[in-house]
């Protein structure tokens, strides 16, 4: 009887749970999804005209009779030229260290990986301080090339040479991984067909990197047409600065900007929507899987012909030196002090940690001649309020929605899996990937417009005014990061035998204690990963905060965008530049600290965790013998 | 001790066991056989509960479970994948079912030590990961935890094909050994005839839902009822009208011979039918050696035992010799 009361009350508490579950889910899906982007999408059609009254087709009319099509076009140009520009550095970095044999590749994949933990805000500012007008790099080239247009970083040129160089990383990760897929026994047939080295790259290697090449082509066109950064840094009228431009406009200053916003990310919505659609039809049409049953290691090809050796390696060191050269400048220039800084010019006589802890006085001349002291202005990162508040923020708001994401996915995807192959499960899917389908920018700007008033289902409030902005901000990067999250925890979830859920609950085991004790131990490392990495990515995220563009929301990527803004003389933003170099390094360091930990660390499984206890067991015994031995060895000598 | 009657399984439209009925004694090692697809996990899945027939009685030791959760039958399973916990070590692997019962720590220690010793576990491997043992000590930890909670029959479900050949063999006998041991009734299920054989007290052979017969190894392989278990246990050779014929047997039924009982001679030897033929192939197996010959109009496959001396080349005249005795006959 006891027991039956039990089930009953265990049955009423579970179906309350999943009831309110249900609830919630839909309350997010359909307040924080639905209703912002359809705000976004009826303000275009909703605009009056200037008669008062309401023209659906007044946007679009403005839009082919003003200059709104140039960015659009801009745009496009740029995500031609990046899909360009990146296959062929992408492509050729992982050929020159995986497929190649070239002198010094491990040094050089080193080198060319550096953009997977320096990367988004910090590189576009990083190479501004090489490259602009009075950048190092280009004064240093103007001595030797006097007629060199100083202004050669800026616009467009400069958001595509610096993207180029920043989108390589899934070239290095995915592409790497597929050439190193390739079963070596297919290269050795064809030559012993008698084909060459380069015949064989191309009719045997090359066609089983097609469809990987076809996906990251289609990412990098994204990428390209959602720039926001480079664009917003480097200026180059792009629609994403165009969108945050409009979105902080007013009706008194031009005709319906806000509305004129609203169609450029449902330009931008469409675009993205169309080229995962094909590349969706692309992935379901197959891969060329190796049949092999017995696959054999990729053996680096030798490049025989003398002259094409030389030029590879040249190659091979030239885009080294490209990739290296910030990261090595920005680290060293972190050490400087305030004048060499400043002057971009290194002192190697003098280093100082002050970019990072503690602070200086500063001293300038007035226009007067006299020569004043501004107490603690050249501050480190870390003792600079601005600097620590961006960090404090964003390291907060990061880490509750990169949680709160993982949390929210978990669950789903456990209702998906119990539900596999039913039609709710396939809803449940497709609402946490509907985000994936729109850009980053529409969903913040719809977020930004549409709960810049009082809505009743988040109990009246105004999310954005003051601190709410915050919590705004957090529901964004929740949103965006869902889809990444499900397809990363889904893919873990496949990696759980049904039968351990037969095992369990034929052990007597409960559904929750299933999933407590067996379930979430195995797909744990996973999630711990993509909150590592959603986090990796909220950190220095720089779209999102731009949109927002709320003071009582700027996060570290905007406090980063204002170190770059010019150093007054008389105080204002002093050492901005020393702390902007610290901030990368800082940021360098989180990054490879969280790869080291979701790639090393994380990747182990329980028998290698136990092995690596043992071995530092076995060590600190040792340690510890050894100890005891010259203890008892110096208490014998002082006897 | 497990009695089925009657069972009846769906999915949606799809009859999957269609009036199943098998009455496992206590202490028996008894086998399901069968192809892919014939239902003998379906059947074993109805013991443990994880599937609910739409018709028929599961009754163990009189009572009936067929409704039964899963976790209340007192059932333990050795799964195809040993569906062994990766994130814990073997002791809590073995230990899992006892803390869900909420067993006090020393005891699920004595118990999960006495159990380790009897299934061959040293104390160091229960400290170890499960992904740190092979396949056949994943074995031995599996059975343990299926074990260790005292059920009172032992459901395994294909363990031993994610092995080797080698290795399969070996573990082979070694469960054999354990059942005897612990003399716990035993379910099993494979498709591998040589393992039901081998290891069974009696052996159900399944076929498209139905079971085709039940009985002990000798008298499934000696006198199979059906054409079907004829055909699945063993190779066999189907006799050709010429030599049906010949030995005078009933034209309106199928007939067959299995291939050991067709003797291979130099000689004529008064067997009731001998017939002229000639080596078509060898086969060289070692301990036996399977040879085809043309005879009676038809290629009959033999197995003969390497003596070393009668060996027979392709191409030489031999006499194929067959006895009314050995043929089996099917209606058609």
């Amino acid at each position: 009887m006891e027991l039956n009361n039990n089930n009953k009350f265990n049955f009423n508490l579970e179906f309350a749970l999943k009831i309110f579950l249900g609830f919630l889910f839909l309350y997010l899906f359909l307040g924080f999804m639905i209703a912002p982007c359809l705000n976004t999408l009826t303000s275009i059609f909703t605009t009056r005209g200037p008669d008062g009254n309401i023209d659906p087709l007044a946007v679009i009319k403005f839009f082919w009779a003003g200059t709104m099509p140039s960015f659009v076009w801009n745009s496009l140009k740029l995500a031609v030229c990046l899909v360009i520009t990146v296959n062929i550095v992408g492509i050729s970095i992982v050929l020159l260290t995986e497929y190649f044999d070239i002198k010094g590749a491990n040094i050089l994949r080193l080198g060319y990986m550096t953009t997977l933990i320096y990367s988004g805000v910090a590189l576009v500012t990083g190479y501004q301080f090489l490259y602009d007008s009075n950048g190092m790099i280009t004064t240093w080239l103007a001595q030797y090339f006097p007629t060199l247009n100083r202004q050669w970083f800026s616009g467009f040129n400069a958001v595509l040479f610096t993207m180029t160089f920043a989108c390589t990383s899934n070239h290095a990760l995915f592409l790497r991984n597929a050439i190193r897929g390739i079963d070596y026994n297919t290269v050795e047939a064809a030559r012993n067909m008698g084909a060459s080295p380069f015949r064989v790259l191309f009719s045997v290697v090359m066609p089983t990197l097609l469809p990987t090449l076809f996906s990251l082509t289609v990412m990098t066109f994204i990428t390209g047409l959602c720039a926001m950064s480079a664009p917003t840094l480097l200026g180059y009228n792009s629609i994403n600065p165009e969108i945050v431009r409009l979105a902080g406009s007013s009706i008194a200053d031009e005709a319906f900007p806000q509305a004129r916003a609203a169609l450029l990310s449902v330009i931008l919505a469409m675009f993205t929507i169309i080229l995962l659609s094909i590349l969706n039809y692309y992935e379901r049409k197959g891969h060329y899987l190796s049949v092999s049953k017995t696959k054999a290691k990729l053996i680096k090809q030798k490049i025989h012909n003398k002259t094409a050796n030389i030029m590879a390696h040249i190659y091979a060191y030239v885009l080294f030196i490209i990739y290296m050269t910030p990261v090595v400048m920005i680290i060293l220039f972190s050490f400087q002090n305030y004048p060499a800084i400043r002057s971009k010019m290194l002192n190697v006589k003098d280093w100082t940690l002050v970019n990072y802890f503690g602070s200086q006085d500063y001293e300038y001349m007035t226009s007067r001649g006299r020569l004043r002291t501004r107490t603690g202005s050249i501050s480190g990162v870390f003792s600079n309020s601005d600097a620590v508040g961006g960090i404090r923020l964003s390291f907060i708001m990061s880490a509750i929605a990169a949680a709160v994401a993982c949390v929210i996915v978990v669950i789903a995807v456990s209702y998906i899996f119990k539900h596999r192959n039913k039609m709710r499960a396939v809803v449940t899917e497709s609402c946490l990937l509907f985000p994936w389908l729109l850009p980053t920018i529409l969903i913040c700007y719809s977020f930004r417009i549409f709960f810049n008033k009082e809505i009743w289902y988040v109990f009246g409030n105004n999310l954005y005014w003051r601190e709410n902005v915050r919590f705004l901000i957090i529901m964004a990067y929740i949103v965006v990061k869902l889809p990444f999250a499900l397809r990363m925890i889904k893919a873990a979830f496949y990696a759980i035998d049904d039968e351990l859920d037969d095992a369990a609950r034929n052990l007597g085991a409960s559904q929750v204690y299933t999933f407590l004790k067996v379930k979430l131990p195995i797909i744990l490392p996973s999630v711990l990963a993509v909150f590592a990495l959603n986090f990796n990515a909220l950190f220095t995220e720089y779209d999102m905060g731009a949109t927002f563009q709320s003071s009582y929301g700027k996060t570290y990527a905007m406090i980063i965008q204002n170190m770059t803004m010019e150093e007054g003389r008389e105080g204002y933003n002093i050492n901005a530049s020393g702390r902007r170099c610290a901030s990368t390094v800082f940021i360098m360091l989180v990054s490879g600290l969280i790869l080291w930990l979701v790639y090393g660390l994380g990747a182990r499984d329980l028998g290698e965790r136990l092995e690596a206890r043992k071995k530092w067991r076995r060590r600190w015994g040792k340690f510890k013998g050894t100890a005891r031995a010259g203890a008892m060895l110096v208490a014998n000598i002082f006897k | 001790m497990i009695k089925l009657d009657d069972i009846v399984v769906k999915f949606g439209e799809f009859e999957a066991l269609h009036n199943i009925s098998v009455h496992v004694k206590e202490g028996e090692f008894f086998t399901f056989l069968g192809p892919s697809g014939c239902g003998k996990t379906t059947t074993l899945r109805t013991i443990t509960g994880f599937i609910d027939p739409v018709g028929g009685t599961v009754l163990m030791r009189g009572e009936d479970i067929t409704h039964r959760p899963v976790e209340k039958r007192n059932i333990g399973i050795v799964f195809q994948s040993y569906a062994l916990f990766p994130t814990m070590t073997v002791r809590d692997n073995i230990a899992f079912g006892l803390k869900i019962k909420k067993v006090n720590k020393a005891e699920i220690d004595e118990r999960v030590n006495v159990i380790a010793k009897k299934v061959d576990l040293s104390q160091e491997q229960l400290e170890k990961a499960v992904s740190q043992l092979s396949g056949g000590q994943q074995q031995r930890v599996a059975i343990a935890r299926a074990l260790v909670t005292n059920p009172a029959i032992i459901c395994m479900d294909e363990p031993l094909s994610n092995l080797d050949a080698k290795l399969r063999v070996q573990l082979r006998n070694e469960l054999k050994r354990m059942q005897r041991e612990f003399g716990i009734t035993t379910i099993y299920v494979t498709h591998d005839q040589e393992e039901a054989l081998t290891l069974s007290d009696r052996i159900a052979v399944f076929n498209k839902g139905y079971i085709e017969q039940i009985g002990t190894p000798n008298e499934i392989y000696n006198h199979s009822k059906t054409e079907f278990v004829a055909n699945f246990i063993g190779d066999i050779n189907r006799l050709e009208p010429e030599i049906v014929n010949n030995l005078k047997l009933d034209n309106n039924k199928k007939h067959f011979i299995r291939l050991e009982r067709v003797r291979v001679l130099r000689e004529k030897n008064n067997n009731d039918l001998e017939l002229d033929g000639v080596v078509e192939s060898q086969e060289y197996y070692g301990l036996y050696i399977k040879y085809a010959i043309k005879a009676g109009g038809q290629v009959l496959k033999v197995i003969e035992k390497n003596d070393g001396i009668n060996i027979y080349e392709p191409g030489e005249k031999v006499i194929a010799g067959i006895n009314l005795n050995d043929v089996m006959s099917y209606d058609a």
